[in-house]
């Protein structure tokens, strides 16, 4: 019974994760459509982003000052692979690029804020239908450029066996190839997802149980090793929630530069 | 051993196995990558790119376990 007592104190910190209706609103079939506080913070982070780069713009000097050295920066370094991935049709791609890039790293960085407490402190994107609706966002640009620069016949035809295989191989393997590549395609956005949603989380939940240890030790001695690492994974966590939003441009980029090139 | 207790089990050595190889590739990734930029420092930025993309996808391997790990511990 007290060992009980004592574990829930561990899962207590872990219920800060948990996910709660803000403004309950009717569910449509399968779709609930309540804004819930990972929507709040989605619409904070992408209001940063709006307002950040609308001030920007509104006052572009010969002269940059602070703010505006920061965006062109941000800007160089999420779109700087562009052109060197994809060459000069990589300029089309800038902006979503950006977007992702400024969008995702903000919904990392808010949710390491310490917010108030009749709003659940959480990340947009330690939510796996946030960051599975981003994913679909990229797979989505991927395959219609893949199907417009090549058409269905050119783009499904990449997919085959390449040329040059005897005729009486050619059709078992290319059910096999298309199989293949049809799996390959779907694990994109598949990792995409799973790879920003599991690093934001991993760390949230090392902090959590971090700080569920100082609860159920409840002694000031203990309490402070925990604390020290605490404050360290929270720098640490600065310098993920920066990488891995790069890692989801970066791949995206790819991505989109397998598709326009298949076949090549 | 009933389910539940197989279940836990198994998300806890499964998440500790699953880090095996992506750790080694990663940190066999990383130390050939301090190799290259100590060879040509000029082209790091390009090296360091390389890397990032192999690391992250050698990292989704061991967080493909974890989801299944989160998945086992609480709904098994």
């Amino acid at each position: 019974m007290a060992a009980e007592a004592e574990a829930n104190k561990i899962t207590e910190a872990l219920h800060e994760l948990s996910v709660q209706n803000i403004v309950t609103l009717p569910t449509v079939g399968p779709f609930d459509f309540s804004i819930t506080n990972t929507v709040v913070y989605m619409w904070i982070s992408a209001a940063i982003v709006f307002i950040f780069f609308f001030v920007v713009a509104r006052r572009l000097k010969r002269e940059p000052d602070r703010l505006q050295v920061t965006a062109e920066s941000l800007m160089n370094f999420a779109t700087g692979h562009l052109t060197g991935q994809i060459g000069e049709k990589g300029k089309k791609y800038y902006y979503i690029i950006l977007t992702l890039f400024t969008y995702i790293f903000t919904m990392n960085i808010v949710g390491l804020i310490p917010k108030p407490i009749f709003m659940k402190p959480i990340t947009p994107t330690a939510n796996i239908n946030v960051t599975f609706g981003l994913a679909f966002v990229v797979f989505c640009v991927t395959q219609f450029q893949g199907f417009k620069r090549h058409g269905a016949r050119g783009y499904l035809g990449s997919w085959l066996t390449p040329p040059g295989v005897p005729k009486a191989l050619a059709i078992p393997l290319n059910v096999v190839f298309f199989l293949v590549h049809l799996m390959g395609e779907l694990f994109k956005p598949l990792s995409l997802a799973i790879r920003l949603f599991g690093n934001t989380i991993a760390g949230h939940l090392v902090i959590l149980v971090m700080l569920g240890l100082v609860l159920k030790f409840s002694s000031y001695l203990i309490a402070l090793p925990p604390l020290a690492f605490v404050v360290a994974m929270n720098g640490f966590e600065i310098f993920v929630a920066f990488i891995q939003a790069y890692i989801f441009s970066l791949l995206s980029v790819i991505y989109i530069e397998s598709a326009i090139y298949a076949g090549h | 051993m009933d389910a539940e207790t197989a279940a836990k089990l198994a998300a806890g050595l499964g998440m500790g196995l699953a880090t095996l190889g992506p750790g080694l590739g990663i940190g066999y990734m990383t130390g050939r990558t301090a190799d290259a930029i100590a060879r040509q420092p000029e082209a790091s930025g390009d090296i360091r790119t390389a890397m990032i993309i192999g690391v992250a996808l050698a990292e989704a391997l061991a967080l493909y376990a974890f989801v299944i790990a989160i998945l086992l511990a609480i709904a098994g």
